[in-house]
């Protein structure tokens, strides 16, 4: 148990929307990560994955349970997880440099040593030359890249990344995937990553969690034993395809609960 | 990108909104509206007391400028505008930060600004007149009031446009409070807040001349005024002309300011 880093237990998160209505989010969610994890979050739209992203985070709080970083309840928003959103969530009037040095910034390091921190990350995704360009010059998978290179340039033990590809073109996509894979091989961090693409989420894990729809919960866990490298090939051995089915008839279940058909409907 | 389409489609702009083969467009017609003005009033269609040629305004212009009139009476009305309205801005743009940071102080001053706003400026001048007199103070004053609740009000939306989930990264990477304001606020809000300030301006040209109308001995509004009185409506007109230049003068200044300021905005 003491190797958990995060440990969420019991996590129930209810919002009351402006028309009084009291929804579900997540209930009684129990999900815990080892060190060095990276677990992927699957399932459909709307089934609370993004509130239990936010909780981990700390910008939601908890209607009842706990979640709990090294065995601490989290309070308030904590640094030690780097959040990369799905919306790139950059900083318009910051060339990208000054945001990759963002969080080393706040933590009052000196400009040099945090020049050439961020110059380092800045490489890593690829973006060499770009250091003085504002965001709105950049294309959708270059924001998403100075967004990871934000995150990890503060260090955080965790990587919380809330369905960052989403919004990014098939071929971006899978280079961003490949990229993502080489730095977690690289940087052995804990990664939480939250996707509704099965291949995607079988592509990157060591562990798949599925999600129930409306209130969320977690129906499933899958220990991903998909060999390394995880590049395109991977898709075609039978194993992927085995946990491919798996992972496909407990999320269809849920997309057409939520739809409210039945199974045996179609 | 449509998105900078329609930002360059907002600026206020004679002829820079168009590409050059248009501008030929424009400047052609004002020509011929000019030339068409001056063609109605030289064949007698119109007297020129109700509405004198643009050539007669052009005279009354030299007239004026040979007797070193022209630059007092611009000035007098540009210093008035500019005074009042940075006096405006100093006070409202901070005020209105801080009531987009906090609910809590925007619940107290919400009904204070909620009367404030629906006063024109013009309501404004009979108390200005009874506590300042017909001074430079009193002119000050107008613009003041005539700008400030609409500043603040501008700029509390400004700072509420910012996206939550920037800040939710800034204090995600580390953030306190104060720097949460320097580093994402301020920033942030800083566009729309400058684009609120240029419509400001505009609004701060007619709040000097209303005063202008009501009481002083120069300016623009006075230039007009006076004009009115000796029934030389050529000057009349000639004040209408200055406000318009000096106004689009004062744009095109504050918009190549604009972009030394968020360079960002631009590309």
């Amino acid at each position: 148990m003491a190797s958990n880093v995060i440990e969420i237990k019991n996590l129930t998160k209810i919002f009351t929307t402006k028309n009084k209505e009291q929804v579900t989010a997540l209930q009684n969610v129990d999900l815990s990560i080892k060190k060095g994890e990276f677990v992927v979050l699957v399932g459909a739209s709307g089934c609370g994955k993004t509130t239990l992203i936010n909780t981990i985070a700390g910008f939601e709080k908890p209607t009842s349970g706990e979640v709990l970083l090294h065995e601490e309840p989290v309070k308030g928003i904590d640094p030690r997880c780097g959040m990369v959103f799905q919306q790139y969530a950059l900083f318009d009037w910051k060339t990208v440099i000054n945001n990759v040095d963002f969080g080393l910034k706040m933590k009052g390091i000196k400009l040099k040593e945090r020049r050439e921190i961020a110059q380092k990350y800045i490489d890593m995704v690829g973006l060499q030359g770009f250091e003085h360009v504002y965001p709105s010059q950049l294309s959708g998978g270059m924001k998403q890249r100075v967004s990871l290179a934000r995150a990890l340039a503060n260090n955080p033990e965790i990587m919380l990344l809330d369905e960052p590809f989403a919004a990014l073109d098939a071929m971006t996509r899978q280079v961003m995937q490949e990229e993502l894979i080489r730095i977690y091989r690289e940087s052995h961090k804990t990664i939480l990553f939250i996707t509704h693409s099965i291949d995607e989420a079988l592509l990157m894990s060591t562990r798949v969690a599925v999600m129930t729809s409306r209130p969320g919960r977690i129906k499933q866990f899958l220990n991903n034993d998909l060999p390394w490298p995880r590049d395109a090939d991977v898709q075609l051995l039978p194993r992927y395809q085995e946990l491919k089915s798996a992972v496909w008839e407990t999320v269809q279940e849920e997309v057409m609960k939520s739809a409210g058909l039945s199974k045996t409907a179609n | 990108m449509p998105d900078l389409n329609t930002k360059a489609a907002l600026r206020p702009g004679f002829l820079s909104k168009f590409p050059k083969d248009l501008r030929i467009v424009s400047i052609i017609s004002i020509i011929t509206f000019l030339a068409l003005w001056e063609s109605i009033v030289q064949a007698g269609f119109v007297q020129p007391l109700f509405l004198p040629a643009p050539t007669m305004v052009y005279s009354d212009f030299i007239r004026l400028y040979e007797r070193g009139e022209i630059w007092l009476h611009v000035s007098a009305s540009a210093r008035r505008v500019l005074v009042g309205f940075a006096l405006a801005g100093a006070v409202a743009v901070p005020l209105g930060i801080l009531l987009g940071a906090s609910k809590f102080l925007k619940a107290i001053a919400d009904p204070i600004l909620s009367i404030l706003r629906p006063l024109p400026s013009m309501s404004w001048i009979p108390l200005s007149l009874l506590w300042l007199g017909i001074t430079e103070a009193q002119k000050y004053s107008i613009v003041f009031m005539g700008s400030f609740a609409p500043t603040v009000l501008y700029t509390i939306e400004a700072t509420r446009s910012i996206d939550p989930v920037l800040i939710r990264a800034a204090l995600n990477l580390g953030a306190t409070r104060a720097k949460l304001m320097r580093e994402v606020i301020l920033p942030g809000a800083l566009p729309p807040i400058i684009s609120g300030l240029k419509v400001m301006l505009g609004i701060a040209w007619t709040t000097v001349i209303s005063a202008e109308l009501v009481a002083a001995d120069k300016g623009l509004g006075y230039l007009i005024m006076d004009g009115k009185e000796f029934f030389r409506t050529e000057q009349v007109l000639l004040g209408m002309a200055l406000i318009s230049l000096t106004v689009m003068i004062i744009d095109v200044t504050f918009r190549s300011v604009e972009k030394k300021i968020i360079p960002w905005m631009e590309g």
